[in-house]
């Protein structure tokens, strides 16, 4: 009889025990009473931007803290930190995305106890990041209207795996041949239950809306 | 004591494929077909971009042009429509960027003889596209206005790998905060050949120079071959 071979998908196997690590990591984070969220989008969407004006408008309701995951530079944690908001930056050595581990690693770096909430700014990607679960209770991603209406069409994992798509650079839209009706119509054909926030961080529109529904999400998880 | 062997697999993945992308580079050389790889962030302009540059090009020039994208075919029907061109949509399940490999493949089933120009699109995406030679002779990446001037800080690999830098939607510079100086000055110091085209892609501003540009870059191929 002929031994059997033994095939091994190294992806899916890559991605298996990371979700059960993503997994884990939730899990520890719920009991400590942190709420982790993911912040995704392209490069130059207003990740950065979008935190700060956050930040304003949390107004001290929430006590919170950042990672900011990037290739190069620390361009991203000098802001935040200057907004008086605890940072640490993450250089993922050129890779493209994150994961559980290096997620639980940078929480251990940031050391910021009893935090209601800490966002991971990822690496500006809408492609590997959204395959890569890090053990956040929320998934977030920004469309800059710039970008276009088609992305949800493009990339449809980020649209899929996100809970919460905020459309940032809103007072742009004059300017720009975006359709929000056509883009709301794609991305819920991925994601039904995707919620929809339309934003601008510079002029801060709309951004009073987004921190109160995050604060309320974010008392939610870690009441239960 | 026996030695203990090691691989570094990451290395032997890029010499594998800088190798087949040589061997592409030089089957476009020997047939007359200049080949680019046009690179950036999802929704910098590339495919308009690209139809603009076709539009203008397509009178002088036999032009192909590829699309790669993870599932859909907007693009290369986009590019089909508005210019009139043969266009081949690439489907990379989910991959974030396509190598020599892939693109050798594709052009199985895209016959490039009597090309003189092929485009090629990649997927948006300032990371990974940027460790992976195409075969192209060179590399297009575009820059955005509304990205920001901070890009080559965070992605300096893209940079570094790139001939040409096209900063596109320059007609939206009033309403953002956008230092044209400052961003050449980032890309230089990353890469001090980097060539530089202020453009608007949907005002056409700046075309002209990339086309000549394009032109100046195939004479050099056609001159190789006589």
């Amino acid at each position: 009889m002929m031994d059997e071979v033994k095939i091994i998908k190294l992806k899916e196997s890559v991605l298996e025990d990371n979700n059960q690590d993503a997994q884990l990591l939730r899990d520890t984070l719920r009991s400590q009473g942190t709420c982790l969220l993911n912040l995704m989008s392209s490069p130059g969407s207003g990740k950065t931007t979008t935190l700060l004006a956050l930040n304003k408008a949390f107004a001290g309701r929430l006590r919170w803290g950042v990672m900011e995951a990037d290739i190069d530079s620390a361009v991203d944690a000098n802001t935040m930190l200057e907004a008086g908001v605890p940072t640490v930056q993450l250089h993922t050595g050129g890779m493209c995305h994150l994961d559980a581990d290096m997620t639980r690693q940078g929480i251990r770096a940031l050391g910021l106890e009893n935090a209601e909430l800490i966002v991971l700014e990822n690496i500006g990607n809408l492609v590997c990041p959204a395959e890569f679960d890090t053990g956040a209770a929320i998934n977030m991603t920004i469309l800059s209207v710039p970008e276009g209406d088609d992305k949800p069409a493009k990339y449809p994992l980020m649209y899929e795996t996100c809970d919460m798509l905020v459309v940032n650079k809103i007072d742009t839209l004059p300017i720009f041949n975006f359709d929000k009706k056509r883009m709301e119509q794609c991305a819920r054909a991925r994601n039904p239950e995707i919620e929809i926030f339309y934003i601008s961080a510079k002029t801060g529109e709309g951004v009073q809306e987004l921190a109160d529904a995050l604060v309320r999400k974010v008392k939610e998880w870690n009441a239960k | 004591m026996s030695e203990v062997k090691v691989i570094q697999v990451n290395e032997s993945i890029f010499a594998e494929n800088d190798r087949t992308a040589d061997l592409l580079r030089k089957r476009m050389t020997e047939q007359g077909t200049l080949f680019l790889n046009f690179m950036s962030s999802p929704g910098s302009g590339k495919t308009t971009t690209l139809v603009a540059l076709i539009n203008r090009l397509k009178d002088r020039l036999n032009i192909g042009e590829m699309d790669v994208d993870i599932e859909s075919s907007l693009d290369a029907q986009r590019v089909a429509d508005r210019t009139g061109i043969r266009s081949l949509q690439i489907h990379n399940s989910g991959l974030c960027h396509i190598d020599a490999d892939m693109t050798a493949r594709a052009l199985l089933e895209y016959d490039t003889k009597g090309l003189d120009l092929l485009f090629l699109e990649n997927i948006g995406n300032l990371v990974c596209p940027a460790e992976f030679d195409t075969g192209a002779h060179k590399n297009v990446t575009i820059l955005s206005v509304p990205e920001g001037d901070d890009k080559p800080l965070k992605y300096p690999l893209m940079y570094q790998v790139s001939d040409v830098v096209l900063i596109n939607k320059i007609d939206a510079l009033d309403y953002f905060d956008f230092d044209l100086k400052k961003a050449k000055q980032r890309i230089l110091a990353l890469n001090p050949n980097a060539i530089f085209f202020p453009i608007s892609a949907k005002t056409g501003e700046g075309l002209d120079a990339v086309c000549a540009w394009i032109l100046d870059e195939l004479n050099t191929i056609k001159s190789a071959i006589l």
